[in-house]
């Protein structure tokens, strides 16, 4: 294949964010636009994800972002002119308070979110029972629940994406990584990669949990690191088991059924990794005391999914920020470079992120207020609160 | 139909004798033999029934991979009937579907 040597804009990184990104900048009106991805798209973050999304934030700007992608999920087929089925399942997210205190500040996200539109409500048990019969939940304070709340299958939206992109010209380059950047006093010139370079004025780094290393590269100081997140799905048994995604933040887990039967769960680190060693070191493995763990949490709170078996472990990297949220906006020290990080959200967010970052560059504005998410707010010591993260 | 004697892979003895229920129906087999093979002798051939065609299942690899003779044991679904040993007062299901877990078996076994 013939390598073209400049682009209008070169994105980095074949995930949702990065494909999204790439199809709406030229979509908006770019002519040239390139994706360099150094695997496949989808291999990395999002394809390793629980593909799940919800509206019910704490937040006024991660509701507004989750509501405009709940918007976008239930249409995106068709939004996106692609024959492909997402595998959109929306039943909700039941998220569980253990404590007054997480049930204080459930009733003050789900206030705020009626105020925006995002119709979730306080459940008590009966009602989380009528929405998930059979978990066992008696320890719990009190329930916030949103029905448009739901997962999809992750490879499958990352590929709706890549052919809609491929569809409309963007060029897509896989197993293509970056090695370097071209850098002409405060503005970015091009990106260097082991296949070749692309002279640009625009690059977006949309490397989730690598965007650290990749704006390295440009001699820039990013805030992501990459922690490893472990998940697990058991065989298929038949649909009902846990018909809602069943989630709480303290203790963290969440686990929820997908169509197809089988059921998926998982949880951060913190909870069961003993033995002293990094989360952060790109490996991806999988791990005895994650899934003794785990399987605790599905026996106890699913107990008629005892002696189901597990079928299969693995394990992703979550792109973590200091504040825990997403790091979006071109760079004040390096001209035409940006960043679209998602804060472990890149599969929810993607879809409108991707547009509000190609807005930006396209037309100087969004149509959604991200500036908030700029990451000069470390710089002058802000972080973003979001109480609904684990 | 003749009871299985002896296995390539697996190792089991044919000692005492139990009772175990096939669809309710009493039966009668030897412990810690693999219930697929107390099923073969007395005769049932019919372990499963597909999720989406409804097709009939039965011995196939008869080492625990195949996932034929997936049959619900004690109010557990999936459970490869070839490789588990065989106990007394056993209940054992034809498997219809993907198998399911009901919330009184759950909290039967709690």
């Amino acid at each position: 294949m013939s390598w073209k040597k400049t682009a209008d804009a070169v994105v980095v990184g074949g995930g949702m964010m990065g494909m999204a990104t790439a199809y709406y900048l030229k979509k908006i009106g770019l002519k040239d636009v390139a994706l360099v991805e150094k695997n496949t798209p989808a291999s990395g973050s999002t394809g390793r994800c629980a593909a799940s999304f919800r509206a019910q934030w704490g937040g006024a700007l991660n509701i507004t972002l989750g509501k405009a992608c709940i918007d976008r999920f239930e249409h995106l087929a068709e939004h996106l002119g692609v024959d492909m089925d997402i595998q959109l399942y929306q039943n909700g997210y039941l998220l569980v308070a253990y404590t007054e205190r997480q049930f204080e500040q459930f009733k003050k996200n789900v206030e705020l979110q009626n105020s925006m539109g995002v119709t979730s409500k306080l459940l008590n048990h009966s009602e989380a029972l009528e929405i998930c019969p059979g978990i066992e939940v008696s320890d719990a304070v009190g329930f916030s629940y949103y029905k448009r709340d739901g997962h999809a299958d992750p490879m499958i939206t990352n590929f709706a994406y890549c052919e809609a992109a491929r569809g409309i010209g963007v060029r897509i380059e896989k197993f293509t990584g970056v090695v370097g950047f071209k850098v002409d006093c405060d503005s970015v010139r091009g990106v260097v990669t082991d296949r070749g370079p692309i002279d640009t004025d625009t690059v977006v780094n949309a490397a989730g949990p690598w965007a650290g290393r990749v704006g390295a590269l440009a001699g820039l100081n990013i805030p992501v690191k990459g922690e490893r997140h472990e998940l697990m799905v058991t065989e298929p048994v038949d649909w009902g088991v846990c018909p809602t995604m069943l989630m709480s933040f303290e203790p963290d887990y969440y686990m929820f059924q997908r169509p197809h039967g089988s059921i998926l769960a998982g949880c951060g680190p913190s909870r069961y990794r003993r033995e002293a060693g990094p989360f952060d070191d790109y490996q991806m493995g999988a791990s005895w005391n994650f899934m003794e763990h785990m399987a605790g949490h599905v026996n106890k709170l699913i107990p008629r999914a005892r002696g189901v078996r597990i079928v299969r472990q693995w394990s992703g990297m979550y792109d973590i920020t200091p504040d825990l949220q997403p790091v979006i906006g071109e760079s004040d020290e390096l001209k035409g470079f940006w960043v679209n990080v998602s804060g472990a959200r890149g599969f929810m967010f993607g879809p409108v992120a991707g547009e509000m970052v190609a807005e930006k560059i396209v037309n100087g504005h969004t149509s959604l207020p991200i500036d908030e998410f700029h990451w000069r707010r470390y710089a002058e010591g802000r972080f973003l609160v979001e109480p609904s993260v684990a | 139909m003749p009871l299985i004697e002896r296995h390539p892979i697996l190792d089991f003895k044919h000692d005492g004798k139990v009772e175990f229920t096939f669809d309710g129906k009493a039966m009668e087999g030897f412990e810690g033999e693999p219930i697929a093979a107390a099923l073969h002798s007395n005769g049932v051939k019919i372990y499963r029934e597909t999720p989406e065609m409804k097709r009939p299942r039965g011995f196939f690899c008869a080492i625990g991979k195949c996932s034929s003779c997936f049959m619900v044991v004690d109010g557990v679904p999936n459970v490869r009937t070839c490789v588990t040993p065989l106990r007394r007062g056993m209940a054992v299901l034809t498997q219809r579907g993907r198998g399911s877990v009901s919330i009184a078996e759950g909290e039967a076994r709690r």
